[in-house]
């Protein structure tokens, strides 16, 4: 329970619904402290459970619904989701079903942390595979506030 | 009378699904099931060596992997003529009924009776008990399926790696063997699941339950105790019946089995057949019969049908033309079937499902009554493995064959995932993969008009159904999930732009 997990989301198959993953493939790249843990949960749906259980701390990482702001970086707890994932931007049963799941299946769910980019709508391409140029430059900043987050 | 059509979105894990509807009134009049994205696996495989087959092709569906994998390694067994000793197989049955287990429990409790907690049976008389049971996130049913579902792919995990996707059976056997530990591990999930499907799923033990094997004995049954009308089945049973799901979603009567679990005889523990609906008769299954139709389908055409042997998937979108699918129309016997666990169980001969099938045929609340039957009969048969590996430990978990390739050839691995009848046909030239065809259960009941004209499955199991409120059709979410489409289900108005979901 001690460890904290970065659990990153998405599609890269389909434009900036990959936003997650690419975030994924930068943070790879980097040195973690031991109790940190990268997952690339991809659009696991209700089997990303796994990855949310048995750590104190969770940060999850994915693409987020326009309210105008495409490629601004955001950073809110679960209780601050509304609205946020009702594009089609479901990855099967969503985050929000996958989280009220997790208070179900977790006598002490780990503190969540959302990490995402507003990414527009049209930018989600079906077989389109890379992210449009606002969502890549949203990459490097998302992967800062991910470092500055775990460093406290 | 107004005309009208409704659009319905079926989001699944491993692909996208849309029914078109047209109303006639409050009357469904014409349906059209959509295939909406081309997946394009068949394609991916040509050319490539044949046992790339057994890492590629568990990823067409994040549910039912195993199922796949299962199926692609039995065709390329079939080409090199492999055989497999007992206890790969046993380890191979024991992780696909797991995988099968966790998708019924799902679909039954967090996706098919969660529709039972819509405000239109407000006044119903067990409303108040559903909401109780099945209400997302809050009814004990619900939650209890969330919490105990999770844990069961573990024993894949357990013998395979990892789940979803995983490649641990192979020609000649499965990678890993059945340690002590490992039986252990995995039948200490079972008996935690066993558990809890006795205490809030059937409200009784597992072996009398099993023994039911009447309509009588059933709702004699369900009368008997307290235990058994409010457990999550009697619930779901009772509550069905109030409201008629065992008067509609009929469909087909023609039904599909390829049977499933191979065992150490060299056949199945599940039978396979075919059970024509117009004779009553259950016959053999000959996979020879198959043939799949383009005619309503984005392929390239061709006349008639074909065999998947014969078969090919180039895909010619006419998004402008009277073809509506990226679903072929496979037909058996040139008739439109159904498959899944009705099917399963009424071709294998449960004398309770053949019972209630008898007395009222394969109703909505039948096809879904006959998922938790088998997810009983599994638990039931996962224990039994695992202590027939007990008493076989030092057996061979693999035999090596005789050449490292797949030599040259054409097979085929016929087997039954959640959804129902699942085959792989391949064939391999020059050590290549020069064929592959894949047909999936959704493929039978999804399958669009065939070069005849004539509806698929599911578009049968709606045409004629009456709603109650075109604004508002539960009643065609609750047959669409009888048949197990596995997510959420919207549905857009076209004719007026209006946009709204089918409860919840």
């Amino acid at each position: 329970m001690d460890g904290r997990h970065i659990v990153c989301f998405g599609n890269e198959l389909h434009g900036d619904d990959g936003f997650g993953i690419r975030v994924y493939q930068q943070l790879r790249r980097l040195a973690w402290p031991r109790d940190v843990k990268l997952f690339n949960a991809g659009i696991a749906g209700l089997n990303a459970l796994e990855f949310l259980t048995d750590c104190r701390q969770a940060i999850l990482v994915d693409a987020l619904a326009d309210t105008g702001n495409a490629g601004a970086v955001c950073v809110f707890k679960p209780d601050d989701t509304v609205g946020r994932w009702e594009t089609p931007i479901g990855h099967g049963l969503g985050i929000p079903y996958l989280l009220k799941a997790l208070e179900i299946v977790c006598e002490s769910p780990p503190d969540i942390i959302i990490v995402g980019a507003e990414v527009e709508k049209r930018a989600i391409k079906p077989f389109s595979p890379g992210l449009s140029g606002k969502s890549e430059r949203a990459v490097e900043k998302a992967v800062r506030t991910i470092q500055r987050l775990v460093s406290v | 009378m107004a005309r009208r059509i409704i659009q319905i979105d079926l989001n699944r894990v491993e692909g996208d699904l849309e029914f078109q509807l047209e109303l006639e009134g409050r009357e469904v009049v014409d349906a059209r099931c959509i295939g909406s994205l081309y997946r394009g696996f068949e394609q991916i495989l040509i050319g490539r060596k044949p046992k790339d087959a057994l890492v590629i092709t568990p990823r067409i569906c994040g549910i039912c992997g195993t199922a796949h994998l299962y199926s692609a390694v039995l065709a390329l067994e079939q080409i090199g003529r492999i055989a497999v000793p007992p206890n790969a197989s046993r380890i191979r049955n024991l992780c696909l009924m797991a995988e099968t287990v966790q998708s019924d429990l799902r679909q039954s409790f967090l996706f098919f009776t969660a529709d039972f907690c819509h405000p239109k049976y407000a006044g119903r008389p067990l409303y108040e008990k559903t909401l109780g049971a099945f209400l997302p996130f809050k009814g004990w049913a619900h939650r209890g399926t969330l919490e105990h579902s999770r844990h069961v792919p573990g024993i894949v995990a357990i013998f395979g790696g990892q789940w979803p996707h995983s490649s641990y059976m192979v020609p000649g056997g499965v990678t890993a063997p059945p340690t002590s530990r490992r039986i252990l591990d995995s039948l200490s999930i079972i008996n935690n699941l066993t558990r809890w499907f006795e205490q809030a799923v059937i409200g009784t033990d597992l072996g009398p339950w099993l023994e039911l094997e009447s309509a009588d004995q059933l709702f004699a049954w369900l009368e008997a105790a307290d235990t058994h009308a409010n457990s999550a089945i009697g619930l779901m049973t009772r509550m069905s019946r109030d409201i008629g799901l065992h008067r509609s979603g009929f469909g087909t009567s023609h039904m599909l089995s390829c049977g499933a679990y191979c065992d150490s005889a060299g056949g199945q523990m599940f039978k396979s057949g075919f059970l024509d609906g117009d004779t009553g008769k259950i016959e053999p299954f000959d996979q020879a019969e198959i043939a799949e139709h383009v005619r309503y389908s984005w392929f390239e055409p061709y006349e008639g049908g074909r065999h998947p042997f014969r078969g090919e998937t180039i895909p010619d979108f006419q998004p402008h033309s009277n073809r509506y699918s990226w679903s072929k129309a496979p037909r058996y016997r040139n008739e439109v079937v159904q498959t899944g666990p009705l099917a399963e169980l009424l071709i294998d001969g449960d004398p309770l499902i053949g019972s209630l099938y008898r007395a009222e045929g394969g109703n909505t609340w039948l096809r879904q009554f006959a998922r938790l039957r088998r997810t009983a009969l599994l638990l039931q048969k996962m224990r039994e493995i695992l202590h027939e590996l007990a008493a076989h430990l030092d057996d061979p978990h693999f035999t090596s064959p005789a050449a490292d390739e797949i030599p040259d050839g054409e097979g085929f691995g016929l087997i039954t995932a959640a959804r129902g009848a699942l085959g792989h046909w391949v064939q391999v030239t020059d050590g290549a993969i020069s064929r592959y065809q894949v047909i999936t259960p959704t493929a039978w009941n999804a399958s669009p008009k065939d070069s005849e004209g004539r509806h698929g499955h599911w578009e049968s199991s709606l045409i004629g159904l009456t709603v109650d409120d075109p604004d508002d059709p539960v009643e065609i979410g609750h047959i669409i999930r009888s048949h197990d489409p596995c997510l959420v289900c919207t549905v857009h108005l076209l004719d007026t732009g209006k946009r709204m979901t089918v409860w919840p």
